[in-house]
């Protein structure tokens, strides 16, 4: 008899969780949450060893903490505005499963040290699901840093671009704010192309070369 | 739509050109996933040297992905472990490789199968893993081993480079090179049936990219019609990459199947070797399995139906991350296309 059963589809997926036995971790999602058709998510691994549902919860915790996820009835996650953004929730997937299991999880802060400039970047909610970001300190470039990291963050979190001036400006379509979640992108925004280049590159082990591609 | 036949004898019979109930899903190489090491709990490396583990492991492919047939030889480099290769053998997310930097021969005359090449602990792992799942599923599904053609065998102990360059420099010892590293194909591929094989998979690299179907007609295609002499079983060629050049010499050799890339679109394919060899595979790896979705498998799936392509099948070994839903939409789409076949008819 099967033991996979349709969980929904697979957006994301750890393959070797460090802090737990090297199991693989994947985040599903599901288009139904208790019978509306709003999307839902599940973190799911497959094995069976003894603590693995355990670090699953600890995951799902996590998440709930560093994206501002909620949790329904089924342990299955959504945003509070119920709308997907897939992308956003894989990066909270990803940071909450990187997370040692000794260290709670904790809600970023708006504001950063951006070390590539010096600077210090804040993010201010101004309504509406628009985020605005600014710059402090006597560091360099500020300018050309602030729209690198709004755009790092568009990109990241699936939103979109605000025409301003200074193209500091982004919003989730949803229209509703979420302070956690551009929190935990924050972190990665000022490195987005090397963030997405790491991706990348995690994704490609696994497959298989033709003994002329290999070395 | 009823079964009239078992995943064994619709397999078996597909490769030999018999008519089938349905058409088959068959894995001529693994169809393996990190989920599905978790699954059963036997990831790599250890299932690539556990027969416990390997066999637990391949048997996902029919319990859980609904295939017709089992393949539990993931990896490409057992034998050349065996012949004295430096292995990689790289974590549960990643394939072993042969270090091949460091080649064990330089010269035709080095070339020496090991008296120990059977009961070497990498290619018994293989030898024990069939005769494990010949016990248990032997009689429901077709047991699909592998052995590794001469070509693949001298990139591994000669180095890539090396063997190509002797090949432009020297065809006769290339040929002698050849003839002589084919007794490591035959003799591991007879101890596969002898455990209990029910068809074999052999992979032999003279891919698109680096050679052409010339230098498939002049070094292989005689050695593979040897192959099908001496190794008594359906045998399953594999080459990667853009073919079509070489079809017409595979179809010559008297293999069962040709395992084919998704570079080959699959009606000039399926025109070029018509009815001499059947064709299994196919289904695009990097992109449409890995990445994709099952909606866009299933596509894939129906374009090799509505061609004849007689098996269905990932092209190749598969991803390691590949999703579970993206592999059971091959099976779901193969019983959709004749569920819709027969309410049409």
């Amino acid at each position: 008899m099967r033991r996979v059963v349709d969980i929904g589809r697979r957006i994301e997926l750890v393959p070797m969780d460090p802090h737990f036995n090297d199991i693989s971790i994947g985040l599903y999602r599901q288009n139904t949450n208790h019978g509306h058709n709003t999307p839902v998510f599940l973190v799911h691994t497959y094995s069976r060893i003894s603590g693995a549902a355990e670090r699953i919860e600890a995951v799902v915790e996590a998440m709930q903490v560093l994206g501002g996820l909620l949790k329904n009835g089924d342990g299955l996650l959504h945003f509070p505005c119920t709308s997907l953004h897939e992308a956003a929730c894989r990066r909270v997937f990803l940071e909450a499963c990187k997370l040692a299991p000794d260290t709670p999880a904790e809600p970023r802060p708006l504001n950063i040290l951006d070390k590539k400039s010096k600077l210090t970047i804040t993010v201010d909610s101004t309504g509406e699901g628009i985020y605005r970001v600014t710059a402090e300190g006597e560091g360099r470039g500020p300018a050309r840093r602030i729209s690198a990291i709004a755009g790092g963050l568009a990109k990241l979190g699936e939103m979109e671009t605000v025409e301003t001036d200074n193209r500091d400006t982004v919003a989730f379509a949803c229209g509703a704010s979420h302070d956690a979640l551009v929190g935990l992108l924050l972190t990665r925004a000022p490195n987005v192309r090397i963030v997405l280049r790491e991706e990348e590159m995690g994704a490609g082990r696994g497959v298989l070369s033709a003994p002329s591609q290999q070395t | 739509m009823p079964n009239a036949m078992t995943s064994r004898e619709r397999v078996l019979a597909a490769l030999r050109n018999e008519p089938t109930d349905r058409t088959p899903v068959c894995n001529p190489t693994s169809v393996a996933t990190v989920e599905l090491m978790d699954l059963v709990d036997a990831p790599f490396p250890q299932a690539n040297r556990e027969p416990e583990l390997m066999a637990r492991l391949a048997a996902t492919g029919y319990t859980e992905l609904g295939f017709d047939s089992i393949m539990p030889v993931f990896t490409i480099i057992q034998e050349s472990s065996a012949l004295g290769c430096k292995i990689q053998w790289e974590q549960k997310d990643n394939w072993p490789t042969v270090k091949m930097r460091e080649p064990i021969w330089e010269d035709v005359n080095d070339i020496v199968i090991p008296n120990d090449f059977l009961t070497h602990p990498d290619t018994q792992c293989v030898l024990e893993a069939i005769k494990i799942l010949k016990r248990e599923y032997g009689d429901e599904v077709a047991i699909i081993g592998k052995t590794m053609g001469p070509w693949s065998l001298g990139y591994h102990c000669f180095g890539v480079e090396p063997f190509l360059l002797l090949s432009l420099d020297d065809p006769g010892k290339t040929k002698l090179a050849l003839d002589r590293m084919k007794e490591a194909t035959v003799q591991f591929g007879v101890a596969q049936i002898e455990a209990g094989a029910d068809a074999l998979t052999l992979p032999d690299h003279a891919t698109g990219d680096l050679v052409s179907g010339e230098y498939y007609e002049r070094y292989l295609r005689d050695l593979h019609i040897e192959f099908v002499d001496r190794i008594p079983i359906p045998l399953i060629l594999h080459i990667c990459g853009r073919t079509v050049d070489r079809m017409e010499y595979i179809a010559q050799t008297g293999m069962a199947a040709f395992h084919y890339d998704s570079k080959n679109e699959p009606k000039e394919s399926m025109d070029i070797v018509k009815k001499r060899i059947a064709l299994v595979g196919n289904i695009n790896n990097p992109e449409t399995l890995f990445s994709k979705e099952p909606e866009d498998v299933k596509t894939e799936v129906v374009k090799n139906l509505d061609a004849g392509v007689p098996l269905i099948g990932p092209e190749c070994a598969i991803p390691l991350q590949t999703t579970i839903e993206n592999l059971q939409a091959i099976p779901e789409a193969v019983q959709g296309w004749h569920s819709e076949k027969m309410r049409t008819d």
